[in-house]
């Protein structure tokens, strides 16, 4: 056959099979225009569930069902997923017209970690928080620090068997006052925290949401019933920057906030400042504005200094004096008590009397050198400090 | 000078320019992404492949013109420029400003922007003789491949040596297609073209005007580094970049930044991991990474010396112009090879301390070797410490991570009593024969070192549950990470792929697929010189690799070694034309010759433990092509050019060279070691031996 088909005929025919294919698969380019480039938000995962629910499966929380396919309604994704399918955050399986969480009880993380590591600086300042995480996001954030419990299926990770009930029963043993839903994203395995966090209630062990706060309205309010601190991010003030290096979107995360807000959880703000796109002194102004407008001044907001991560890593690390300037001006727009991160032995890790300006807690790390608030008020000017003081 | 002899020049000067513009374009490529060994071989596959492409599409380009001749030359000469200035303008309008994109995008992005040249260049050959045929000339397919060898060799040779020092890659685009420039405006003289001569004037003069321009090259780079950079050169090892923004610097190394001002937690964990573990500190070697806060971090223990090995000069230069690298009394700053320092050194450390990036290429591989620590453990104090550090979550150890630490981990217990993991921002090594301790805050406190990041931090995030997580995580199981069996860069390329959650099994099973396809269709002889093109580049690669792991990463000398590879091609192809007749027994003997040298390259590798003199390696690369070059004119000869053998004996040989540098780079070495790439070279070689027996 070889000689008779033609070598000039065979080879097109290559060729312009192989275009079809490289085409339909979008090879050429990352995506097809301009609006789509500049959005990575997840999709779902067509066929890839597993047959049969594995042994840290559980029925998923807040969803729909026709009989056959499921909507997921834990977060602003709203999966769509007909028999077979994967969530974007990897998590969640339509197998047989049911959704299951696959990420129950099967911790891929624990760790105990000082509270001031979520961040939270007015939580229970020095105390320790029971740190556990489950694989799965609904984000895809170029720089995510954790992408390898964060991008992954739940399936494709070491993990340990620790049911809500062992991990309550550890924090417990080990006399730690918290938990911490956190390093991946604790919306993907909701019912896992969900559970948790009710068990730990009931035995006076408080519940810390480290989150993106991309969660809808209902399993939210929900939640709240057992959480006690929220450390959540707020990685820009524009839609355009979360969907470009976050695969999010902004406004259900405001939503988030101002649920909280409404719930009365305490909770503190954090933003990595990503040089080119989320260190724009207009658009921190603007931030600050929504969040006094919406929130008030006293939840604590936190500039963290970004350095080059996973995908994210053709980025240089933020300037120190940016970081400063932020800060500056979100104090100078109101917000009472402003933060800095990732920057050791700055004193931007302090906390300042909003009202008198005296230094009220002395931070050397994760250590305090002089704690200046006594029964939630400024030791100098008895001013209330907002926040969980214990 | 008649015509045929000004294309004969032209095609000179398209190897001149071709080179130059490889070199340049190979390194652009490394400074828009990630530099290792897979996007190298990914820039040469592309190129030779779609060059071979170009070669095949003239078999079957039937016009002849002299005139169509001569425009595409100067297109040739004048379009790398936009080429680079392409790659430089759409990474960021094609990826996120700041992402370093995965294996499809950068190949399909590579593919894209080096295609229409490496097209050109392919198509161009070819061409060129099938213009001088219908000039009734004796020129042959052979003599085509000696001028191109001339071209290929003067740009080498100039671009590696003489322009690479001097100027900047714009300025080099415009020296080396200078020749090619002229050739095409005389060509369009003689040919009475006088319009088109006009047009291709004022092109020429907006060619030069552009790449001579520096504030227009600056410009092209604000893209990737922003606009406030305050120090932009081109060293042989890369592309330097200071930036300056709100007072603090941030250096860039081939476009990902190295340093960044202030950056105290990695400048603690790094010196005072190790240091602090020793009684008294005397002499201290840093091998890279000695910028901003680390050299004064080290001085906090008073040490009698610290010598500070820095590879790249250029880096120190402008590092000290801009006060990131301050003079000190008690430090000294060596510009060399490191591991090349630590093999020749006599002197003994109390702390050696490696900064260097993940072992992801051959280059950086050789520094987490077993041979290298056997070196380190020699110029170490009795009770010194070794140390240096590897990416991995603190918070989740994935199976990959875990291999890559248990690979590094049980090759360095070869040689340390004691290894200990610290879970830090990285994961930290330390290797000593006494006892190491964990407990550093305190190691500190008792030498009155005062600290930002460990002080305050370390408890909180270096717990003894992570620490003892971690150094029981690792398995005592895997394979040790030699010289020439560097598997820990195989584990590298799956951390690669996992991180875009991407398989290379695709693109593999696809290629292998085409290339089944393209060898099923070819010629016997296209066959040898296709296994000929994937042995040269196998072997070119072997032997770089082997280079630098014994004599260091020293850019004359691996120029030197590029360079006669290039050079052995030329005495090959005069020999094979002189011999040209000589048919089947010439090409047995070039192959039985090649086998031959494999074999010895196979026994000697087996039996490496002793020094080679240099010039062994610039021998054996000059007789290796010599013999390549040697099979080209006799197996034009033996199909005839009747059938215009040119363009797919080019193809052929450019193809199997795409595939060869493929192979070998990214497969072959990492996954099974240089003896097994060796003894596939054998395979591929004898086969093709069988193929022109049995023909």
């Amino acid at each position: 056959m070889k000689r008779y088909i033609g070598r000039k005929e065979f080879l097109k025919q290559i060729g312009l099979l192989s275009l079809l294919i490289a085409t339909d698969a979008h090879c050429f380019w990352p995506k097809n225009n301009k609006e789509e480039r500049s959005d990575i938000r997840g999709h779902v995962f067509k066929g890839d569930a597993p047959k049969s629910p594995w042994k840290w499966s559980i029925e998923g929380f807040h969803y729909t069902t026709n009989g056959k396919d499921v909507q997921c309604g834990i977060c602003p994704n709203r999966c769509y997923l007909t028999p077979g399918d994967r969530s974007v955050c990897r998590s969640k399986v339509n197998i047989g017209g049911k959704l299951y969480s696959l990420a129950y009880g099967n911790a891929c993380a624990v760790h105990i970690d000082p509270i001031e590591k979520k961040p939270l600086n007015h939580f229970y300042p020095a105390t320790d928080v029971f740190s556990i995480a489950a694989a799965g996001c609904n984000f895809r954030c170029l720089n995510c620090q954790n992408w390898e419990i964060s991008q992954r299926k739940p399936e494709e990770i070491r993990h340990y068997e620790l049911f809500p009930a062992d991990v309550v029963r550890i924090a417990k043993e080990k006399n730690i006052p918290s938990i911490a839903y956190t390093y991946s994203e604790p919306t993907s395995y909701y019912e896992y925290m969900y559970d948790t966090a009710k068990l730990a209630r009931q035995e006076g062990i408080k519940n810390v949401w480290v989150s993106n706060g991309f969660i809808n309205r209902e399993p939210l309010e929900d939640l709240c019933q057992y959480l006690d601190a929220g450390s959540v991010n707020l990685k820009s003030f524009e839609d355009d920057t979360y969907r470009r290096l976050n695969g999010g979107r902004l406004q259900p995360v405001l939503n988030t906030f101002k649920l909280l807000h409404e719930k009365g959880i305490w909770f503190e703000m954090i933003t990595l400042v990503v040089p080119g796109y989320v260190d724009k002194p207009e658009m921190i102004k603007r931030m600050c504005g929504w969040i006094l407008k919406e929130l008030g001044p006293d939840y604590p907001l936190h500039f963290s200094r970004f350095f080059p991560r996973y995908k994210l890593n053709r980025l240089p690390a933020t300037p120190v004096k940016t970081l400063e300037l932020l800060r500056d001006i979100a104090l100078q727009e109101g917000i009472h008590y402003v933060y800095l991160g990732n920057v050791p032995g700055h004193n931007g890790y302090n906390t300042y009397c909003h009202n008198c300006h005296k230094l009220l807690i002395d931070r050397r790390g994760y250590n305090i050198a002089e704690f200046n608030i006594h029964n939630g008020r400024c030791k100098f000017c008895n001013t209330p400090i907002p926040g969980r003081w214990g | 000078m008649n015509l045929a002899n000004l294309i004969i020049i032209s095609v000179i000067g398209t190897g001149i320019s071709s080179i130059a513009v490889q070199i340049i374009t190979v390194r652009e490529f490394l400074s828009q992404f990630s530099g290792n060994e897979i996007t190298i071989s990914l820039v040469l596959f592309c190129w030779l492949m779609v060059s071979g492409i170009g070669s095949l599409a003239a078999r079957f380009f039937s016009k002849k013109s002299t005139t169509l001749y001569s425009v595409i030359a100067l297109l040739t000469a004048l379009f790398p420029l936009i080429q680079i200035i392409a790659i430089r303008l759409f990474r960021d309008f094609i990826f996120i400003h700041g992402e370093s994109p995965g294996l499809y995008p950068i190949f399909f992005f590579i593919l894209t922007f080096s295609a229409p040249y490496a097209f050109l260049i392919g198509f161009i050959l070819p061409y060129s003789l099938s213009i001088i045929k219908t000039m009734d000339t004796e020129f042959t397919v052979g003599e085509l491949y000696i001028s191109d060898n001339i071209g290929d060799i003067t740009g080498g040779v100039l671009c590696s040596f003489v322009l690479v020092y001097f100027f900047s890659p714009f300025k080099i685009i415009a020296f080396s297609s200078f020749l090619l420039i002229l050739v095409s405006l005389v060509l369009f003289i003689f040919l009475k073209r006088y319009l088109l001569f006009f047009v291709a004037f004022l092109s020429i003069a907006l060619f030069f005007t552009f790449a001579f321009d520096k504030r227009f090259e600056l410009s092209t780079l604000f893209h990737q580094y922003g606009v406030n950079i305050v120090s932009y050169q081109e060293s042989p090892y890369g592309r330097i970049v200071l930036t300056k923004e709100k007072e603090e610097y941030t250096f860039w190394e081939s476009g990902a930044p190295t340093f960044s001002a202030f950056n105290i937690t990695a400048a603690e964990e790094k010196i005072h991991y190790p240091l602090s573990q020793l009684d008294n500190v005397d002499d201290v070697l840093l091998v890279s990474g000695g910028m901003g806060e680390t050299l004064g971090e080290i001085l906090k223990y008073s040490p009698r010396h610290i010598d500070y090995v820095e590879l790249d000069p250029a880096l120190i230069n402008v590092a000290s112009q801009f006060g990131i690298l301050s003079p000190h009394a008690h430090v000294s700053i060596i510009p060399a090879d490191g591991r090349r320092y630590i093999t020749d050194s006599k002197k003994r450390y109390s702390a050696i301390i490696l900064d260097l990036p993940e072992p992801d290429t051959f280059q950086v591989n050789r520094f987490y070797t077993s041979e290298f620590f056997n070196r380190i453990k020699r110029i170490l104090e009795k009770g010194g410490v070794f140390s240096f550090s590897l990416i991995a979550n603190p918070n989740y150890l994935s199976e990959v991570r875990v291999k890559k630490l248990s690979s590094i981990f049980n090759t360095l217990k070869k040689y340390f009593h004691n290894v200990l993991l610290i879970p830090g921002e990285e994961i930290y090594f330390l290797a000593s024969d006494k006892t190491l301790s964990t407990d550093i805050p305190l190691k500190l406190r008792e030498k009155s070192i005062v600290t930002s990041y460990i002080d305050g931090f370390y408890y909180g995030n270096v717990t003894k549950e992570r620490i003892k997580f971690l150094n029981e995580s690792i398995n005592p199981d895997e394979f040790i990470n030699t010289d020439f069996h560097p598997r820990v860069i195989n584990i590298m390329f799956n951390e690669w792929f996992r991180k875009y959650g991407t398989s290379p099994n695709w693109f593999l099973a696809g290629l292998f697929g085409l290339l089944a396809c393209y060898i099923f269709l070819i010629r016997k002889e296209e066959y040898v010189l296709f296994s000929t093109g994937f042995v040269s580049m196998g072997v070119e690669m072997l032997i770089l690799f082997s280079f630098q792991v014994i004599y260091g990463y020293i850019y004359l000398k691996i120029g030197a070694v590029i360079t006669s590879f290039l050079f052995g091609l030329l005495p090959g192809a005069i020999l094979g034309s002189r011999w040209k007749n000589k048919g089947k027994g010439m090409l047995i003997g070039a192959e039985a010759g090649m086998i031959l040298l494999l074999l010895t390259y196979l026994i000697w590798v087996n039996s490496y433990h002793s020094m080679v003199p240099e010039f062994a390696f610039l021998l054996y690369g000059f007789i290796f092509s010599l013999l390549c070059g040697l099979q080209f004119p006799v197996a034009a000869e033996m199909i005839g050019e009747e059938k215009s053998p040119a363009a797919g004996l080019f193809a052929a040989d450019l193809v199997g060279a795409g595939a060869g540098t493929l192979a070998i780079g990214t497969l072959l070495i990492p996954l099974f070691g240089i003896q097994a790439a060796i003894i596939a070279l054998i395979l591929i070689k004898t086969v093709s031996g069988i193929v022109i027996l049995k023909g």
